[in-house]
């Protein structure tokens, strides 16, 4: 009986494990029709989980040491974060869809462009949400191109929007007096220090970017991209400058141009080993806590160039299966508080832009932001401001990838 | 067989099943998605993978790369493996060529990196004691288009592997050929020729296939030390499998199952022909 019972036993978990919890979609449905208060009082005593890309520490400590006590304290919501990388957490999302399975175990994943795209295509979203959100009615510019398009996808009220952060160039002020101004004089900057410059490999988020600004710039400016929506046939015509320009600098790279480095991580790594001069970034202020923590020099700053810099929201969102749908949205609309959102703004932990509207805060909120000092590393707001450059549409990150890969890489 | 015994299969079937039922619905479904388009049954993602460039070259690529680090595993595991039974007896010695397999593939990696990149270890001495006068002038192997970083990891990781494998082999060795082959007038090579050569060649064989396949889908240490192109294979494929849109998957599938029905051949053509030699070695006196 006893062998019996050690041989079944195994069998039944793994069936249990395939069953699927029936669960009635009713009453989700009814969550978004229930007044806010309600919603509050449903999350009390729950617990959150929150799956999101964990490679930043400045971005961890926020999250474990400042928000999760204070979801605590103010809404008894125990929050638990899971570091993954985004598109892990939408594969295991895309299985449990195909698997029926009705309860999940996230209950809000941090998203935007590709993945976002990706996600709503697969009804992997719960919602609509944000109209439910009251800091988002409240302190969020609704009629923005950047709240209401994700990479030129429709939001659709399935996202909020979390942060805003755009793109910088980084560099080291005790060796380079004067940064370019333009791609031009970066051109000719390449070609003075020749090895001292690289850019990631299109596969990586921020080398992809890098390749943006240049596809702007071939184009003849961003607005005429999101005009024409994803066009190959008008991009393959126009952009033969970009290619010509990124192959003339190629042999000035680091290695040469034989090889690229593969994440921004492996480029930070190079530039604060001083192989290179210069690394780059999606976030205006990264730079901060990299040279607190002692591995970049302190003499880093950073500059964008006068055709632009890119900028970007990210998002929140919460599964379609997510175990705790009411919890994640109180923990949502906190995250999207003029308080949580100033803590994060500040260098403290992340320092990364809000994603509030500054007009839209209360006074007393208002002076709070002025008087935080970013540190040195970070563009004055103005300047930031002046050069702000929207997302297109998502696709051209794919087809970058994969053309860079025959007009550039494969030449040798 | 007493493995086979009533009771301790039973007792074996959960985790038995357990693997089959997981890791077969796992193939299954792989093979599944790369064989349907829009629900209908196709071979077009196998002819796309095939008739893709990068592919092509990360095929080659990988296989360059795989074929020349098991030949010099197996060929340097030998030589030590021979050397240290022959000349090392103390046991305590023997242990030093464990340290290797005690770190993962990808602390080795990471330390050939620190090591031997450009702004490492070695480049940095170099330069300090003015063999180089500038750190670029240090020797590629990290990120290099040869791979030569790649081989070198996996030989210095494989090696102990490989020694581990043959070094039973040669305790059970009969001595006493050797001896035979000596006295009448054989070189140390004759005896490794007709004494050795008949009783380890089976397990070389069978090391570098589980060599070979290891090194040909390898993922981590070719992400660390590869070259933006060519790219070895898993690494194209997990491209392919996690890019934006999801269009590629089947094609990941595809080219990962080529990659498996290859190994799988090349076992196969192995246990045909190579089984039957070890079984009537066994019986007789390897004729």
């Amino acid at each position: 009986m006893k062998r019996l019972f050690a041989l079944l036993l195994p069998i039944f978990i793994f069936l249990s494990a395939c069953s699927t919890k029936e669960l009635s979609s009713a009453s989700e449905a009814k969550l978004l029709e229930h007044k806010w208060k309600q919603i509050e009082q449903e999350a009390k005593n729950t617990k959150v989980r929150m799956f999101m890309w964990g490679g930043d520490e400045g971005i961890n400590d926020y999250m474990d040491e400042w928000v999760a006590p204070k979801l605590k304290k103010q809404y008894g919501i125990t929050f638990e974060r899971i570091p993954m990388d985004t598109h892990e957490i939408l594969q295991k999302l895309l299985n449990e869809k195909k698997a029926a399975e009705e309860k999940g175990t996230i209950d809000i994943i941090w998203i935007n462009g590709e993945n976002f795209k990706n996600a709503k295509e697969n009804d992997l979203l719960f919602g609509p949400i944000t109209e439910k959100l009251p800091n988002f009615q409240k302190y969020i510019d609704t009629r923005s191109l950047n709240t209401q398009y994700d990479f030129g996808t429709a939001v659709d009220g399935l996202e909020a929007p979390w942060g805003k952060v755009q793109f910088v160039f980084l560099y080291d002020a005790s060796k380079i007096s004067q940064p370019p101004r333009t791609f031009a004089e970066l051109k000719d900057w390449i070609k003075e220090h020749p090895g001292k410059f690289t850019y990631p490999d299109p596969t990586d988020f921020t080398g992809n970017a890098f390749l943006r600004h240049l596809l702007y710039e071939a184009v003849g400016g961003s607005e005429k991209l999101l005009k024409q929506g994803y066009d190959p046939q008008f991009v393959k015509n126009e952009v033969e400058k970009m290619w010509a320009y990124l192959n003339e600098i190629k042999p000035y790279l680091w290695r040469k141009g034989e090889t690229y480095p593969n994440s921004l991580t492996e480029l930070d790594r190079m530039y604060s080993q001083g192989e290179v001069w210069m690394t780059m970034g999606y976030n205006e202020a990264r730079a901060e806590s990299l040279i607190k923590n002692g591995t970049f020099p302190t003499s880093t700053r950073s500059f964008v160039l006068e055709s632009g810099s890119i900028g970007n929201t990210h998002f929140l969102a919460i599964p379609f299966n997510s175990p705790n749908k009411a919890g994640a949205m109180v923990t949502i609309n906190f995250l999207l508080s003029p308080q949580a959102q100033l803590e994060k703004f500040r260098p403290t932990y992340w320092g990364e832009g809000m994603s509030l509207d500054p007009n839209k805060l209360p006074e007393k909120d208002q002076q709070t932001l002025k008087q935080i000092n970013r540190g040195k590393s970070v563009l004055s707001s103005d300047v930031l401001k002046d050069h702000l450059l929207p997302e297109v549409d998502s696709r051209y990150v794919g087809w970058l990838k994969e053309n860079w890969l025959h007009e550039v890489a494969r030449k040798r | 067989m007493k493995w086979l015994e009533k009771d301790s299969f039973l007792f074996l079937l959960p985790a038995f099943l357990l693997t089959i039922v997981l890791v077969g619905y796992g193939v299954m479904m792989a093979i599944s998605e790369s064989l349907h388009k829009n629900g209908r049954l196709t071979f077009q993602y196998y002819i796309d993978v095939f008739k893709n460039n990068n592919f092509i070259a990360s095929l080659s690529y990988s296989l360059w790369i795989a074929l020349v680090s098991t030949f010099f595993s197996m060929l340097i595991g030998l030589l030590i493996t021979r050397w240290l039974y022959y000349y090392l007896k103390s046991d305590f010695l023997k242990i030093i060529y464990w340290i290797p397999m005690l770190f993962p593939h990808f602390v080795w990696g990471y330390m050939m990196v620190l090591l031997f990149s450009q702004s490492g270890w070695f480049s940095s001495l170099a330069y300090r004691i003015g063999i180089i006068h500038h750190p670029d002038e240090f020797l590629v192997i990290i990120k290099d288009s040869h791979g030569i970083g790649i081989m070198i990891t996996y030989i210095w990781k494989e090696t102990p592997f490989v020694i581990l494998m043959l070094l039973p082999v040669y305790h059970q060795l009969n001595h006493q050929l050797s001896s035979v082959v000596k006295t009448l007038g054989g070189k140390d090579w004759d005896v490794f020729k007709t004494v050795e050569w008949p009783w380890i060649m089976p397990v070389l064989f069978e090391t570098s296939i589980i060599v070979f396949a290891f090194i040909l889908s390898a993922y981590e240490v070719p992400y660390l030390l590869g070259t933006t192109y060519p790219k070895m294979i898993s690494l194209l494929v997990y491209e392919w499998f996690f890019e934006g849109d999801w269009s590629n998957r089947p094609k990941a599938f595809a080219a990962m199952l080529s990659v498996t029905m290859f190994i799988f051949s090349i076992m196969m053509a192995y246990t045909s022909l190579l089984i039957k030699k070890r079984y009537q070695m066994m019986k007789g006196n390897g004729k």
